[in-house]
């Protein structure tokens, strides 16, 4: 979908070059001088959008980031480095990234809560250290030089307009590529993007590392914008500050960051006009993230859901071609595709699964079931790499998989969906079939999607029921064709008819697209349908393997589900 | 080696501190579940209410008790915008709704006590305890410790004795489960609010005329709280009581040593880093907190 | 005389109907058990009704509609939820377990009187104890709120045979004292067989609502429901 990139691109520097033209033309040197500000804040938004918003690690020491970038920018200053501003600027936001990486390392373990202590401490010791060392040229006044044919503050206003243009169309490509689909996996469920192939660690650290860059070229911004600078600009409040906006605007919206920008810079401003203190506008931005955060919908959100209320898009354009027919099945090896072999697995002095072994061959639906805790999604997280220990032995096409990763038992060929979906909801169909199938020709997209009965490629997932969203999921995985797919409970939820339609199409994924399917199902008829072969888990035990109708029909199968023997039923 | 006893246990009335934050951090998190940002401006608010009313010459027996209620008030306050809004949210989204609240409450609060503008601090207690090895104790660091460690005790024994402890040891462990057989989970929360908010605000009190006593250094007495907090893994009372205790003394030696005392405040963040790498070494997944 | 009866209730899970549109009644003195397979939606049935989470529909307890009310109030009302999987306070005590759900007129000596098992245990951390005694002691701890209806999901899953009979016998005896019971199971037969009405879930319908006589005398019908046209089959 580079063409949607290259879309939303375009429009978007457009919309900044007009913004910028109408108010380089229309509006006096003051006003300029304060939209400037907006920018430059916006700058550090879309940074914190990328960290917090997109991926969903909080961080509360942006304005560090941006301190490191503007620190090193009036140091080449005074140190009169060749290149100019706009090199300091650029080496400025370098210096922050291994800073960003730094402070993102903790992350790779943790999310949520310990990062926001570790950001909030970082913020702390900058604010220090910055109070001790102070800015370079700051005790001398030593102004930061502006770029020669920006050194107005017009011209810097357009420099500054430059640059934000620059960082926004690059976020627009960025965020529509996989990594961008990879961020908001990990935020919504780092299991589900490991279980995509997604490297999470990758994930992390890059968003860090970028975040930072983006923060620190902020900070080298203010510095060329104000000329010198104190520890102030950059301490732990300005950080806190900067997250609420960011919470309540929805930063990682092109939109959110310029909203957020205009009223940290313009409310103080607008406040002062009217006689009331500025502060109230921090109260303000506090009770408007508290308020996003309950709602579950930043204002950027409301916006746009209000906005396509009053202006209703012309339907989903509807292709007048048919999507091309589906690409010709994958070819993987022969024999088995899947191996268990005495697999067991223990929780503290619980065993979940007891030496259980069963087979899937090349290109063929096998069956698991059995009663409530059976080890059944047990058995799925172990094959999928999702348990830290596991005794016995997994194989894929002949290989065996211990030792290796979520992501690289993803990677390798096995691919699962979960009981329940954990798709990202801001992601269009066409991106999450992107994230699931690395590589995907747009085409196929469709025609898989087509195959399935879902929605178009820029349906937002948001935006589509419950039992669709389980439908994507199983079209995601089908469609990275890998040699073996586990589909736990894929029917959940589902209507019966629906159920059975799912049960035929599942039955019909080794012929289509070459893979093999291990199927976790309750819905027996769903089961005779789809599966050539099934296993019966009890109590962690295999108690049955054979053709559905045979498995079915014995007697200890008959006893697991019911409790029932046969003799009492014949009796 | 004598000046660095008399740093360190010069630290040791801001160590008595960050235990007390650190304790009622573990206290929030295991009854409530909520990692608050708040802790150290819940208790701002307590001790400028406490010394607004004593520049207006009130007398302490009548500013304390009201800044205690106050910070109650002011927790409480919080308690309900957690409870009503935001009980089934997860962990991570109630840490950062106090961290938005965190910067409301600064703006109020820096808004009615003058910004910067200096207030006289009533010390409530005044002198030196006791000399040890030519070191002068003072009486403030020995209160601070003695809320720390007695606040912990109490808390511990009320847990374990009482029926409403039991209440809220049931709460802390399945609050769902608790709800089920009828426990009145809302009203537990709001207290244990009240009582965090009251805590807090009193040590405060104690240590405010120690610190640069403006409402935005107070506030963010929250970050060694915190650090505190993780050193008990937001379970152990008393582990979070040494730890507080320890950042506070290993500070008091930093700013003893000149090449450091500048760098102090970088400290708690050196802790948390350090527990954080330690203690989460094993975890993976999103279930890791 | 204690009556539930749920009516028309709607239950979705993250947007998915789980549970559509089901009425379900419950006397005091009466056990009505709920049967189906897995993913049927039995305990998503119970949360509805018991207001873990939020459902459509009437929950008429007495005759009175408490839908609207959160699920503390309804327990206060005297509705019981025993959820599956064992919900005890790991790190308290039995009897501190026990305590802290008990009814101001009602006494520990009920609950042990009901598993006398639990006595000698009474000292000794909950997360301790055995699945089996973890399921008494949940059921036991819903016996001393004094409730009048009373919600068990699943007690009998992973435990061995001679426990889920033990733990039948003791749930037809507060059905016997008066509660209304209603009984989840996967387990069709010993749940039969101390049941008085019972209903069989499908995909969130209810396709069987009679007597659990009825279900004992007909079991290739309990078969069909269960596993499909395999069953009918066999």
């Amino acid at each position: 979908m580079k063409h949607a990139s290259l879309h939303a691109a375009l429009k978007t520097a457009s919309a900044l070059a007009i913004i910028a033209g109408l108010a380089v033309l229309a509006l006096p040197n003051y006003w300029v001088f304060l939209i400037t500000a907006v920018f430059i804040v916006g700058v550090a938004l879309q940074s914190l959008g990328l960290v917090t918003g997109r991926t969903g690690m909080i961080s509360l020491c942006q304005m560090s980031f941006a301190g490191v970038g503007a620190w090193v920018t009036g140091y080449l200053n005074v140190a009169e480095f060749p290149g100019g501003l706009v090199v300091w600027v650029l080496v400025g936001g370098l210096a922050a990234v291994p800073v960003g990486v730094v402070i993102g390392l903790p992350a790779l373990r943790l999310r949520g809560i310990n990062l926001a202590i570790v950001t909030l401490g970082f913020a702390a010791a900058f604010d220090t250290v910055l109070a001790t060392i102070t800015f370079p040229g700051q005790t001398s006044f030593t102004q930061v030089a502006r770029p020669a044919p920006f050194e107005s503050d017009k011209g810097y206003f357009l420099f500054i307009m430059l640059v934000y243009g620059l960082i926004a169309v690059a976020l627009e490509f960025v965020n529509r590529s996989r990594l961008g689909a990879s961020w908001l996996a990990v935020r919504h469920s780092e299991r589900a993007a490991a279980a995509h192939g997604v490297s999470i660690a990758h994930a992390k650290l890059s968003a860090f590392a970028i975040s930072a860059f983006i923060a620190g070229i902020s900070g080298g911004l203010l510095a060329g914008y104000l000329g010198t600078l104190v520890a102030e600009n950059f301490n732990m409040m300005q950080s806190l500050v900067l997250f609420a906006v960011a919470t309540m605007v929805g930063a990682h919206f092109t939109l959110g960051a310029i909203a957020g920008g205009l009223m940290i810079t313009l409310f103080p401003e607008l406040l002062r006009r009217v006689g009331l203190p500025q502060d109230v506008g921090n109260v303000f931005f506090a009770v408007g993230a508290v308020q996003a955060l309950s709602s579950g919908e930043t204002m950027s959100e409301t916006w746009g859901r209000l906005g396509s209320k009053l202006l209703p898009r012309r339907a989903g354009k509807t292709s007048a071609k048919p999507p091309p027919p589906l690409a010709a099945p994958s070819v993987h090896a022969q024999g088995l595709a899947l191996e268990v072999n005495g697999l067991t697995v223990r929780y503290g002095n619980v065993i979940a699964l007891d030496k259980v072994s069963l087979a899937v061959p090349a290109r063929t639906v096998v069956g698991l079931i059995g009663p409530n805790g059976a080890g059944k999604s047990t058995t799925v997280d172990a094959i999928a790499g999702f348990l830290p220990r596991y005794e016995g032995s997994i194989k894929l096409a002949g290989r065996p998989l211990e030792g290796l990763s979520a992501t690289a038992r993803a990677k390798a060929g096995i691919r699962r969906t979960w009981q329940t979906t954990r798709i990202a909801p801001e992601l269009t169909v066409g991106e999450y079939m992107r994230l699931a199938a690395a590589g995907i020709k747009p085409g196929e997209i469709e025609a898989v999607l087509e195959w399935f009965d879902c929605p178009s490629p820029e349906t937002v997932i948001a935006t589509v029921d419950a039992g669709t969203r389980r439908l994507i999921d199983v079209a995601g995985v089908v469609a990275a064709r890998p040699p073996v797919l586990l589909l736990d409970e894929p029917a959940a939820g589902q209507s019966y008819a629906e159920a059975l339609k799912l049960g035929e199409r599942i039955a019909a994924v080794p012929e289509k697209f070459g893979s093999a399917v291990l199927l976790i199902e309750h819905d027996m008829d769903l089961v005779r349908r789809a599966c050539s072969a099934i296993t019966v888990f009890d109590f962690g035990r295999l108690i049955a393997q054979g053709t559905p109708q045979a498995a079915l029909g014995s007697a200890i199968v008959q006893k697991a589900y019911m409790g029932i023997e046969p003799e009492e039923r014949v009796a | 080696m004598n000046s660095l006893l008399a740093s360190a246990v010069a630290g040791l009335s801001a160590g008595g501190a960050y235990a007390i934050l650190g304790v009622c951090a573990v206290f929030t998190y295991r009854l409530v579940a909520v990692v608050n940002f708040t802790g150290a401006a819940i208790g701002a608010a307590g001790t400028f209410v406490m010394v607004t009313l004593y520049e207006s010459g009130y007398p302490l027996a009548i500013g304390v008790p009201a800044g205690i209620a106050a910070g109650a008030l002011v927790a409480t306050w919080i308690g309900i915008v957690m409870t009503t809004w935001f009980a089934g949210a997860s962990a991570s989204t109630k840490a950062a709704v106090t961290a938005a609240l965190l910067v409301g409450i600064i703006a109020v609060g820096l808004r009615l006590t003058g910004g910067q503008h200096p207030h006289s601090f009533p010390e409530l207690v005044t002198g030196s305890a006791f000399r040890f090895a030519g070191v002068e104790v003072t009486r403030a660091s020995l209160l601070t410790l003695a809320i720390a460690v007695v606040f912990t005790l109490v808390t511990e024994q009320f847990l374990a004795r009482t029926r409403t402890g039991l209440q809220l040891r049931a709460l802390s462990l399945r609050p769902m489960a608790a709800e089920l057989i009828g426990i009145r989970v809302r009203l537990l929360a709001l207290c244990v609010w009240a009582v965090v908010g009251a805590v807090t605000s009193f040590a405060l009190m104690v240590i405010a005329p120690l610190r640069s006593p403006d409402f935005m250094s107070l506030s963010l007495l929250v970050v060694p709280a915190l650090a505190a907090a993780l050193i008990g893994a937001f379970t152990s009372f008393r582990a979070a009581l040494i730890g507080g205790l320890m950042i506070g003394i290993i500070e008091g030696v930093a700013s003893g040593l000149d090449t450091f005392s500048q760098y102090r405040g970088a400290i708690p963040f050196l802790v948390i880093l350090a527990v954080l790498l330690w203690s989460q070494r094993g975890a993976r997944w999103d279930e890791a907190r | 005389m204690t009556s539930l009866d749920i009516k028309g209730l709607v239950v979705n899970r993250s947007g998915i109907p789980i549970v559509r549109g089901i009425d379900l009644s419950a006397r005091g003195g009466e056990i009505s058990v709920v049967l189906g397979s897995n993913g049927a939606g039995k305990t998503t049935t119970l949360e509805g009704i018991s207001g873990i989470i939020p459902a459509a529909g009437e929950v008429l307890l007495d005759g009175e509609n408490i839908a609207g009310a959160n699920a503390g109030t309804r327990a206060r009302r005297g509705l019981r939820h025993v959820e599956q999987g064992r919900t005890v306070f790991a790190e308290m005590t039995v009897e501190e377990n026990l305590a802290v759900a008990l009814h101001p007129s009602a006494n520990l000596d009920e609950a042990y009187a009901l598993f006398p098992e639990l006595v000698q245990r009474r000292g000794v951390n909950a997360g301790m104890l055995s699945g089996g005694e973890q399921q008494m002691l949940v059921i036991a701890r819903a016996l001393v709120g004094r409730p009048k209806v009373v919600l068990i999901d699943e007690m009998s899953s992973g435990l061995a045979p001679v426990i889920v009979s033990r733990l039948m016998s003791a749930v037809r005896t507060l059905a016997d004292d008066g509660m209304a019971v209603v009984l989840v199971e996967q387990f069709a037969t010993l749940a039969l067989a101390i049941g008085n009405r019972a209903y069989v879930l499908r995909r969130g319908e209810i396709v069987y609502d009679g007597g659990c006589q009825a279900l004992v005398r007909d079991p290739a019908r309990l078969h069909a429901l269960y596993l499909g046209e395999a069953g009918q089959a066999a």
